[in-house]
């Protein structure tokens, strides 16, 4: 049974990563494959989604197929699916001292972070996409480790490149095209915060070597809803006469199962991994479906892991509750306040809506074009934390792309046509003077005329003649913006050979999905 | 002289007044069409106009040899449509791919520095396809392969280059004729911005002189200027069709100069209204009086 497991775990793990790899343009307006598939069937954001905002997209009732299966088959999903229970179950794995079980306890935290989620998403707050497991592994994958992985096999290739002898360049150049067409990104992605992800991401496999899969048992939200859901599953475990309560089973438990206690077997912290049966030395072990007849354990406490206590219980809702007023008490979400770098990718919907919907999965980070959308840290308050925000400079909104709104889960930024898109405004460019070559250097320059994509252009050029330093007039074009045709995707501000601080540049002024940001009159 | 050996001598010796004469000794001696011939050819097929203009001009033999490496160098710097005229029409570059692959070539490698998001100029182009079609190695820019050499010009002293234009045998420049904010007009000259590494931008601060810099240092083989749809407004990139002309035309030959001079009669300009076609001509590169060279019209 065990290779039957790790043979789904694999499957799933790879077609994740598959999945994954796929979520990058080749060029088209599509990319051809599901790719958000894994997020679709997380029941824990359709729950906290539909509770936040009150709205569904269509491909979440995908989930119902994951909670039918866990009320019939308990936690299978923990176990044989999900992709980042197979990198803990790996970790666990590679680590002996993860055996041991460092307390019963713990693996109530869970529950009372799943409650402080739903409660806090009942109250409109989104924040369960920072501890979703699917979530947290797209993100931790997008902005960090990807990168992190990109980086170094590209410095590997160059290094040899640069230095090595030409018969193996030869070699390292046709690997590296392989894999530029395989697992490598089309070019090297930057982010900032790869490194607060990065470690958060590492700490949690590290945690592995503290306790076996001490995420899933202890902290997983997802791994607690579906425990509460498996309460009346039929797949369970009994042990029949032969079982002398040896221990070896309690070796080998990915949960906190306690199977190696007779009546003790606890069915929420089991993740069906049949290591206890493969293990049992006296072949003890029936899992099966039903109530087995033959069980020496007939009336087995199978709800015996989920006895949260009062105490936490309530400490749990009111912190669920008073987070709301606590994180929602800042004054980003008036759009006076709002920061002016905060340019939400086209299609997003009003602030506050948005930050009702967006999970924080970082999909759109993946797959923008250019790099330009980066999570945020507290541009749009703690509330807004890891959510997109397109940074020009580093990569602008490539006018007839819309693949960001095609692969946000849950609506927060909608999917739009190219007509569409191309009519929507996400800020509005405006020139600093002071640094401007034909305004303030005399020095001819049209690149933000010259890059600016919309038809007509948005960027235009008056003739002025001015004079340079010895007191010649020279003509130049000095750009200038209308209002009602920039649309803010920053290309200008991107190419403006004015480095660093561009003396062309966007902020969310005028953003037409905020009434409030608004700028011109009839908009 | 090869043109790897070109740009290694214009390197020693300084290009300066020498370069008209070195451009002079690409021309095969056997020649029997003038250097300062352009062909017209005009006609519904793309590919077909694009054919018979080689072929008035001598023929793609007379440019491609057995075993060469040609590059061929389109317009593919933005995410427009071929029906938007922003890019080199993807016909006429796959018919020159086929020709020179037919005429025994090694290898013929396409490629640009676009301005917007490299995958998408390539496929929305349609000259990614086109060109793979035609059994061209079509591949995006690879960012360590630029190498700064001596451009020795007015404007430009040194510039990385993109090498695989250095090292080709054979350069083919298959431009697109369209509107531009600053250089009025943008056609073969100013298609060699996309070898240009590092950034380029900066060069619109003496654009005229960089671009004439630019093209003494990179001599094409043969040019085929597109002007199958010209973009008269909103240029370099264009969108609204409103801006697009259909000409059905292109315009091949070896004087970039002449060709850049023709091509803005198709906009009702003359070449010496572009600041760069004059200090070219001045410069010897090539000619701009029309009534100097011989226009062969093809009409398909």
């Amino acid at each position: 049974m065990r290779n039957l497991r790790r043979t789904s775990q694999g499957v799933f793990l790879l077609g994740f990563i598959f999945l994954f790899l796929q979520t990058e343009s080749k060029g088209a307006d599509d990319l051809g494959y599901p790719v958000k598939l894994f997020l679709d069937f997380d029941p824990l954001i359709l729950i906290s989604s539909f509770l936040s905002s009150h709205s569904v997209q269509k491909a979440f009732y995908l989930s119902l197929i994951v909670i039918i299966m866990t009320v019939l088959l308990g936690r299978v999903f923990c176990g044989w699916i999900c992709p980042l229970g197979t990198l803990n179950n790996i970790m666990s794995s590679i680590s002996k001292k993860s055996r041991r079980h460092v307390s019963l306890k713990w693996s109530k935290s869970k529950y009372y972070i799943l409650i402080f989620f739903i409660i806090s998403s009942l109250f409109s707050l989104q924040i369960t996409g920072i501890m979703d497991p699917v979530s947290l592994l797209i993100r931790s994958f997008s902005l960090s480790i990807y990168p992190l992985f990109n980086y170094a096999t590209r410095a590997m290739f160059d290094t040899i490149y640069n230095t090595g002898p030409s018969s193996l360049v030869d070699v390292s150049e046709s690997v590296y095209s392989g894999l530029k067409q395989t697992v490598l990104s089309f070019k090297q992605p930057y982010f900032y915060q790869s490194v607060f992800t990065g470690l958060i991401f590492i700490s949690i496999l590290g945690l592995n070597f503290y306790e076996r899969r001490f995420w899933c048992r202890n902290l997983c939200p997802l791994g607690a809803l579906l425990g509460l859901l498996s309460r009346y599953a039929i797949l369970t475990r009994s042990v029949s006469e032969g079982c002398n309560e040896c221990g070896a089973c309690a070796e080998v438990c990915q949960g906190h199962a306690s199977p190696d206690v007779k009546n003790e077997w606890k069915k929420a912290e089991c993740m069906y991994c049949w290591n206890c049966d493969d293990i049992c030395p006296n072949n003890a072990v029936i899992l099966g479906v039903g109530k087995n007849s033959s069980s020496y354990s007939t009336g087995s406490n199978t709800n015996a892991g989920i006895n949260l206590g009062r105490r936490g219980l309530v400490t749990s809702i009111m912190s669920g509750v008073v987070i709301v007023p606590l994180i929602r008490s800042t004054p980003f979400l008036n759009a006076g306040a709002s920061a002016p770098d905060l340019i939400r990718p086209p299609g997003a919907l009003p602030e506050k809506e948005f930050l009702k919907r967006c999970i924080k999965c970082g999909e759109c980070m993946k797959v923008c074009i250019t790099n330009g959308l980066q999570p945020t840290l507290m541009e749009a308050g703690l509330e807004g934390i890891w959510s997109p925000v397109l940074v020009p400079r580093l990569g602008y909104c490539e006018y007839r792309c819309t693949l960001c709104g095609q692969v946000c889960p849950t609506g927060a930024i909608q999917t739009l046509s190219i007509e569409k898109k191309i009519d929507v405004k996400i800020g509005l460019a405006m020139i600093d003077k002071g640094r401007c070559l034909p305004y303030a250097h005399a020095t001819p320059c049209i690149v933000c005329e010259e890059v600016c994509p919309t038809s007509k252009k948005a960027v235009w050029l008056q003739k002025a003649a001015v004079k340079n330093r010895r007191g010649d007039e020279i003509i130049v074009q000095q750009p200038r913006v209308d209002l009602k045709l920039c649309i803010g995707c920053g290309i200008c501000e991107a190419k403006c050979p004015v480095k660093n601080r561009p003396a062309i540049y966007v902020t969310s002024t005028g953003e037409s999905r905020s009434l409030d940001n608004r700028l011109l009159l009839n908009q | 002289m090869d043109r790897r050996e070109f740009i290694k001598k214009a390197g020693i010796a300084g290009i300066g007044l020498s370069v008209p004469t070195s451009l002079h000794s690409i021309v095969h001696a056997s020649d029997d069409v003038n250097k300062t011939s352009i062909v017209v050819a005009t006609g519904e097929s793309p590919s077909k106009i694009t054919r018979a203009a080689v072929e008035a001009i001598g023929g793609i033999k007379r440019f491609v040899s057995k075993g060469d490496v040609v590059v061929i160098k389109p317009n593919i710097g933005w995410d427009r449509l071929p029906e938007q005229a922003a890019n080199t029409n993807p016909e006429v570059v796959a018919a020159v791919v086929k020709l020179c692959m037919d005429a025994g070539a090694k290898k013929v490698r396409v490629f640009d520095r676009t301005v917007n998001e490299a995958r998408r100029c390539y496929h929305q182009s349609g000259i990614a396809d086109a060109v793979k079609k035609a059994g061209g190695d079509i591949r995006h820019i690879d960012n360590r392969k630029f190498r700064t050499i001596p451009i020795n010009g007015k404007a430009l002293k040194e510039w990385p280059i993109y090498s695989e234009i250095i090292d080709a045998d054979k350069v083919i420049n298959i431009p697109i004729a369209k509107h531009h904010g600053l250089a009025k007009l943008t056609m073969s000259m100013k298609n060699w911005m996309g070898v240009m590494g590092g950034s380029r931008d900066r060069i619109h601060q003496k654009l005229d002189q960089s671009l004439v810099d630019l093209s003494m240092a990179i001599k094409p083989t043969l040019t085929i200027l597109d002007a199958i749809r010209i973009l008269t407004g909103n240029g370099p990139q264009g969108g609204s069709l409103d801006d697009v002309k259909k000409m059905n035309t292109v315009i091949a030959g070896i004087d970039q100069v002449a060709i850049d001079s023709y091509g803005a009669t198709l906009f009702g300009m003359k070449g010496e209204d572009l600041g760069y076609v004059r200090l070219a001509d001045r410069a010897g590169l090539g000619t701009m009086d029309l009534t100097k060279i011989e226009i062969i019209k093809l009409s398909l």
